[in-house]
């Protein structure tokens, strides 16, 4: 082994050095004038130019597949296609830090350090096939990840979120961690690439392979919240600012499933048949546990929070598609289209509850929404749009997502799977229809807050109008994601 | 591109409704377009050639090219009328509505236009997908329009009209799926046309439930069963009609009602010829269980609403009951019996919403002693019972007694308890009558202080198209027949071997190779 590092590997991780040049920019601004605040709008501005020459920079050196720092990092087509979600959701996400009360303020620049620094761990988490790079990137997304949701203006909940989730994600880790130990143990190695082959084979004859790979499996399970690891998920959900909680629901899981793909790309599930049980069961039980809790808040945050659970189950089901096919292409798609479409749909919906906060202490509750029709029906119809997508009501790109991942799962024989999700959307109806009962009919003054919302309200149009154009236009985009993936 | 025109220019309607600068002309300006649309359908019984039974004015395109899903509409014997109901009744409900409708006049009509593309999507979509879309996008406007114009309970019915259908059709989507690997399997390419699926052999056995054409049956009958709505899974729709507004009730029981009888027509008994003949008994039973059942709960409503609603349970198991005969008399006298239930029973909605405009009140025993009041009125109310009832020279009667007809031809037994259901409407609804109509004055028709008046021009207006319509289709039921005649013979004939031709004669779209721009 020569480790040698060369032009192609930096021009490969420009967009993570890109990210982490613009991420320092204003912090260091700030410095420079005495740890005064810059103007806001600046520091947005520093911060999007940053994403979208890394967003640029992705799409041209990556996506054929390259590897980087000795087979390390790997820039194929779900680095590029769940990078790109992820960035996208990233600058929605500071739109709304920008505007919303609990956020905006003295920190802003801080505040904007953190979040592109998880947004260069989470790039690195996309691209990582060395575990230990996994390990890395993780780390990297969530340490910013902890100290943003306890910097909030919000005085109760966020301090009580920022620990819970930094606890919790702390176990998550060591037990990830342990996993790649077992893992060393019994290959002689931590790269992914470099056990791939053999994978199949050792999980049926190694325990210790078998051993790793399930407490690899399980940190996933507990980033991207699947019951019965999805306890922390309606906390910190609550109690973290919007603009965060959108942010987590979003890029931190797109990133989070991008890895899980990975490790389910070595065909485990194929050799072991418990392991694949099991996750089957924990799709299901993430669907059931996720709409059914989410039927009985009124919270509106952390209703989202739990149907983020139910749709982490849905994807699931896609995970495990691509971990049992031969070609795993199909359903990774799948997974990627419906990550696109879940972000979309639930930027928007939380951009709505950010909307809906009049004071950085206030907590949203549904009933809260009686008359918002009446009193702003664009953003009204946009919440609308955004629920019936969620829901996967037909023509919006929900119904697609959902379409394309049980399509994939029944090509691939897991037809019971597919009846539980689709079930499973059915019981979520009950529960994305209230708002839009509360919101169009029944009477009341639903208040948008004083502040100016106008960045916020022009993204929440954007998305909601890709949801209904992609959705026409659902089949090439899907099929550029399955074709970029080959 | 007739069809695509038809079925996309209400949702320019809707959107020009949406942004229409002045708000006290929308009204006359959805009027302008729902007339301009149905005239517009009226060309299709010009172009449409009556004695084939193939599929007309084909508009055919790749809309999804990796799963063989495309952009399929066709127009033939079983939905031409279907189509054609929906146009006719549309300016109707908005005629209807002028004065009912008062509230968020705007987003009203948005909802009905929407509501009219999708239904007209329904009926004229030949793929699995495409026709999905449209299936499921019609419980959102229809959502809408019970919730916010709708009565006191309204959001509890609206959520669960809109649950109950969606939990039928998930089951349905799966089993599209499902099919369209089948259509991969058998052709190597993958595709949701209908058409494609109609080639399949799926196989069955019978005596179990457990196999594949049964099991993909009921999810698609699921589906259906619930839309219609038959027997057990009825419980949504007297909700539904109770709460809805009254043009509410009249698309919903016009035409939405439809789509699940249509759906029987166009999917099922065609896609599971086997299935659907080895369960028929099933299907006779819960629609002869239906008949009685609604005609029974229906006589014993003190809403006057009610009383219709579940009238329609009784209906809609006459059509079921045709259909599952599986002849010519049944299945023709099943789909003449949809455009008359859409025709009768649309117009008893629209005159109960006349009187309760009124008086605010639907109950039965408040009224009495109608027939003095409101002379115009009473004639109406009349002659719509006579249809509902099923007396000779009313459409009603060509319908029922072509399936009753049909039953006593496939299942006698079924038809000796169907029968019953004639003589239980004519007791629930001329009962009925009798009350609201006859003897003493109610308390809400002799108030010396606001005396009732009787319908004006635009409530005639609104009710004679009805009325032509209930006579002309009792007196030359051939007129209407005639044009699905050939294809349903083919239905009946072909079952087990179902196939429908594309009749491309230079339409647009003909080409089958991929086109569509995406």
């Amino acid at each position: 082994m020569n480790p040698t590092v060369g032009l192609g590997d930096i021009l490969l991780i420009s967009p993570i050095i890109a990210l982490f040049l613009t991420s320092l920019l204003p912090i260091t601004i700030k410095v420079l004038r005495g740890n005064r605040e810059q103007n806001p709008v600046i520091t947005l501005a520093q911060a999007l130019i940053g994403l979208i020459v890394a967003i640029g920079l992705l799409v041209v050196f990556g996506g054929v597949g390259q590897t980087a720092f000795n087979n390390s990092l790997v820039f194929d087509g779900v680095t590029q296609w769940m990078g790109i979600i992820a960035l996208c959701a990233t600058g929605a996400a500071m739109i709304m830090m920008y505007e919303n009360p609990s956020t905006k303020g003295k920190q802003f620049s801080e505040l904007i350090f953190l979040t592109l620094s998880a947004a260069s761990g989470m790039l690195m988490l996309v691209s990582a096939v060395d575990l230990l790079m996994v390990f890395i990137g993780l780390e990297m997304m969530s340490l910013p990840l902890y100290i943003m949701i306890g910097m909030s203006n919000e005085e109760k909940f966020s301090k009580e979120a920022s620990l819970k989730y930094f606890i919790l994600g702390s176990f998550a880790s060591a037990i990830f961690l342990y996993g790649v130990a077992f893992i060393f143990g019994s290959t002689g190695g931590t790269n992914i690439l470099g056990f791939m082959e053999s994978a199949p084979e050792l999980i049926v004859t190694s325990r210790m392979f078998l051993f790793g790979i399930t407490m690899l499996t399980l940190g996933f399970c507990f980033k991207v919240s699947i019951a019965p690891f999805h306890a922390w998920t309606p906390d910190v959900y609550q109690g973290a600012p919007t603009p965060h909680t959108a942010f987590m629901a979003t890029a931190v899981k797109t990133v989070s499933f991008a890895a899980f793909l990975r490790i389910i790309a070595t065909k485990s599930l194929v050799g072991s048949e418990h392991l694949f049980d099991i996750l089957q069961w924990l799709a299901v039980i993430t669907i059931i546990v996720g709409n059914t809790a989410a039927i009985l808040q009124n919270n509106l945050k952390r209703m989202l929070a739990y149907s983020s659970v139910a749709h982490s189950g849905y994807i699931l089901i896609g995970v495990i598609t691509a971990g049992i096919s031969d070609n795993g292409v199909f359903g990774a798609s799948g997974v990627i289209f419906y990550l696109l479409a879940y972000g979309l749909m639930t930027l928007g919906s939380f951009a709505i509850a950010a909307m809906l906060e009049r004071s950085e202490n206030h907590i949203v509750s549904i009933s809260e929404m009686a008359g918002l029709a009446k009193q702003r029906p664009l953003l009204a119809l946009c919440m609308t749009v955004f629920l019936l997508s969620l829901a996967g009501i037909p023509p919006t790109l929900g119904f697609f997502g959902k379409f394309y991942l049980f399509n994939a799962a029944i090509g691939e024989g897991l037809l019971w799977l597919a009846i539980w999700g689709v079930l499973g959307s059915v019981i979520s109806v009950y529960y994305y229809l209230r708002p839009i009962v509360v919101m169009y009919m029944e009477e009341g003054k639903a208040e948008i807050a004083g502040h100016s919302l106008n960045a916020t309200t022009v993204a929440t149009v954007v998305m909601a109008l890709a949801i209904l154009v992609m959705g026409f236009f659902s089949g090439p985009i899907f099929s550029a994601v399955e074709a970029s993936l080959f | 591109m007739i069809l695509s025109s038809l079925v996309f220019l209400p949702l320019l309607f809707a959107l020009i409704v949406a942004v229409w600068p002045k708000a006290g002309t929308i009204r006359h300006l959805a009027l302008g377009f729902s007339i301009i649309e149905f005239i517009l359908s009226l060309g299709l019984i010009q172009r449409f050639d009556s004695n084939s039974s193939a599929l007309q004015m084909v508009e055919k395109f790749t809309w999804i090219e990796r799963f063989g899903i495309q952009y399929f509409m066709g127009i033939d014997g079983i939905s031409l009328w279907l189509v054609l109901l929906t146009t006719f009744l549309t300016p109707i409900i908005i005629l209807g509505s002028w004065t009912a409708i008062t509230d968020r006049v705007r987003g009203f009509h948005i909802c009905l236009f929407m509501l009219q593309t999708a239904m007209l999507g329904t009926f004229l979509a030949m793929d699995a997908v495409f026709f999905y879309v449209f299936w499921e996008l019609s419980l959102v406007p229809m959502y809408f329009i019970v919730g916010i114009w709708g009565g006191s309970r309204r959001i509890y019915a609206t959520v669960k009209f809109f649950i109950y259908t969606m939990a039928g059709s998930v089951l349905m989507l799966v089993a599209i799926i499902y099919m369209m690997y089948l259509t991969q399997e058998a052709t190597g390419q993958m595709s949701a046309s209908l058409l494609d699926f109609y080639q399949l052999k799926i196989p069955f056995i019978g005596g179990t439930f457990f196999s594949l054409q049964t099991l993909l049956f009921f999810a698609f009958a699921l589906a259906f069963a619930i839309k219609v709505p038959v027997f057990p899974l009825h419980t949504w729709l007297p909700d539904a009609h109770v709460e809805a507004p009254t043009p509410g009730s009249v698309i919903l029981a016009g035409v939405m009602l439809k789509m699940g009888t249509y759906g029987f027509m166009r999917w099922v008994i065609p896609l599971f010829p086997e299935a659907s003949e080895y369960w028929a008994w099933l299907f006779m039973l819960i629609g002869t269980v239906g008949i009685i059942y609604g005609a029974l709960v229906a006589m014993i409503q003190p809403d006057v609403k009610k009383l219709v609603a579940y009238s329609s349970v009784s209906h809609m198991g006459y059509i079921l009951l045709g259909l599952f005969a599986f002849n010519a008399y049944g299945m023709g006298g099943g789909l003449y019996q949809m455009l008359n239930h859409g025709v009768s029973t649309g117009a008893l909605f629209l005159l109960i919403g006349m009187i309760y405009e009124r008086t605010h009140s639907r109950e039965i025993s408040k009224y009495g002693g109608l027939a003095s009041a409101l002379p115009l009125y009473t004639i109406f109310f009349f002659i719509i019972t006579l249809s509902s009832i099923a007396v000779p020279m009313t459409n009603g009667f060509v319908g029922e007694f072509f399936i009753l007809l049909g039953t006593f031809q496939a299942y006698p037994a079924f038809a000796y308890f169907a029968v019953s259901g004639v003589v239980l409407g004519a007791v629930y609804m001329l009962w009925m009558f009798k009350r609201m109509f006859f003897g003493e004055k109610g308390e809400l028709v002799k108030d010396e202080h606001h005396p009732l008046h009787d319908l004006n021009a635009r409530e005639i207006c609104v009710l004679i198209p009805l009325v032509v319509m209930v006579f002309w289709m009792g007196l030359f039921p051939n007129h209407f027949l005639n044009y699905s005649k050939a294809s349903i013979d083919n239905l009946v004939h072909n079952r087990s071997n179902y196939h429908l031709m594309t009749n491309v004669s230079g339409e647009a779209g003909s080409a089958p190779a991929a086109q569509g721009g995406n």
